[in-house]
């Protein structure tokens, strides 16, 4: 087995991409592990095609060869060997897909309650977090800029090109949502070990939920071209233990409440798409309205029409 | 034809149903090995996540909370 192990050379012993590293970073949350099983799965079938056929070619290579066998023959078709060639290789695609679509709709499933929300705001060249559950003393949202750390100010264990100044600090062992969105051009939110990659478009608002299962800190980088610092801007999320995360996720000084989710955010998770006016302000202005608001309309069920209203209103106030 | 006619053995050839079969067999061999390794690993990251979630193993290097 050990000799297996150095043959495909799989291992990755880290959740950042290593050099000439071959197969994926380790996977930290079930989504991951469910890719790289979904890998294994199909790897098995590209490798028995492989052999057979590599197999095939060299032994029809050999045996008519022209000293060994001068006369070629004259086979122009035989119904059985066209039959059995078309069959079965119609099968192996039904083998891949049974755990490809199995993965495919697990991984569509929305996470109804998701314990903490963040918005992920990509913009040329950084990339900005917000927490809003919380509520600082003065109505602000935990909003902070992660710009990455220039190779020349690098320290000693540092990663080039993947270090950030400011992490993303979530739990483990939770359900997160992160909301995806960008204040500029195309952008992508994607760390590798978490299995996520997630398009960051101006005026729409994408979600993806991830469940860390380990602690630890996770690299990834912009994945859509956006410019000439497309490559200086990467993600960098920090996963500490529950108990840890109350006291890292809060700036100095201040307190927590947690604020009650608003009709827009719950528009946003049931998957509709925000209007293309709706710029990152004007999402914050919303959210703000939501929290005077959510009190009243949640208690009478009226949130998603009021909803509706809201967003108009804002489109009107153009 | 005058291979046949002269007196020598003619090559016969390869038989096809043979070739497929040590073909199948290699390619299942070659894919059983890697469902091994496969198996081999989900074994491993179970065993991983199961003394972690005892607690007898941790990823964290030092408890302390360091401001980011």
């Amino acid at each position: 087995m050990i000799v297996l192990e150095w043959l495909f050379l799989t291992i990755a012993p880290c959740d950042a991409a290593e050099p000439w590293q071959l197969g994926s970073q380790d996977a930290a949350t079930p989504m991951m592990q469910g890719i790289i099983d979904l890998h294994h799965d199909i790897f098995f079938f590209l490798i028995l095609i492989l052999v057979f056929v590599s197999r095939i070619l060299v032994r029809a290579l050999w045996h008519f060869h022209y000293k060994k066998n001068p006369i070629p023959q004259r086979i122009v078709h035989g119904t059985t060997i066209e039959i059995l060639r078309t069959i079965f290789p119609s099968i192996i695609p039904m083998f891949i897909a049974i755990p490809s679509f199995a993965l495919l709709y697990s991984m569509d499933e929305v996470v109804v309650d998701p314990a903490i929300t963040i918005k992920a705001i990509g913009h040329q060249w950084y990339r900005t977090y917000e927490y809003s559950d919380y509520n600082s003393s003065d109505e602000q949202s935990l909003t902070f800029d992660s710009y990455t750390i220039p190779e020349d100010d690098l320290e000693l264990g540092q990663s080039r090109l993947l270090e950030v100044d400011n992490r993303v600090v979530v739990p483990a062992q939770t359900h997160l949502r992160i909301i995806v969105t960008s204040a500029d051009v195309l952008h992508s939110w994607a760390v590798p070990s978490l299995g996520v990659k997630c398009d960051a478009v101006p005026g729409r608002l994408n979600q993806t939920s991830i469940l860390v299962q380990r602690e630890g800190v996770y690299y990834g980088q912009c994945s859509e071209i956006c410019g000439t610092n497309h490559a200086f801007m990467p993600i960098v999320v920090e996963a500490v233990s529950r108990k840890d995360y109350g006291s890292r996720a809060k700036p100095p000084h201040t307190t927590l409440r947690h604020k009650r989710r608003g009709p827009v955010a719950c528009l946003v998770s049931s998957g509709y798409e925000l209007p293309v006016f709706f710029q990152e302000e004007k999402i914050n202005l919303i959210l703000i309205m939501d929290q005077l608001i959510a009190d009243f309309v949640s208690r009478m069920g009226l949130a998603l029409p009021v909803a509706i209203l809201v967003a108009v209103k804002a489109g009107l106030a153009e | 034809m005058a291979a046949p006619k002269i007196g020598q053995a003619a090559y016969k050839g390869p038989s096809i149903i043979k070739e497929i079969f040590y073909g199948m067999a290699l390619g299942l061999t070659a894919g059983g090995l890697w469902k091994m390794h496969h198996w081999n690993n989900q074994k491993r990251t179970r065993e991983f996540y199961d003394l972690l979630n005892r607690g007898e193993v941790t990823v964290v290097l030092e408890n302390e909370v360091t401001s980011p």
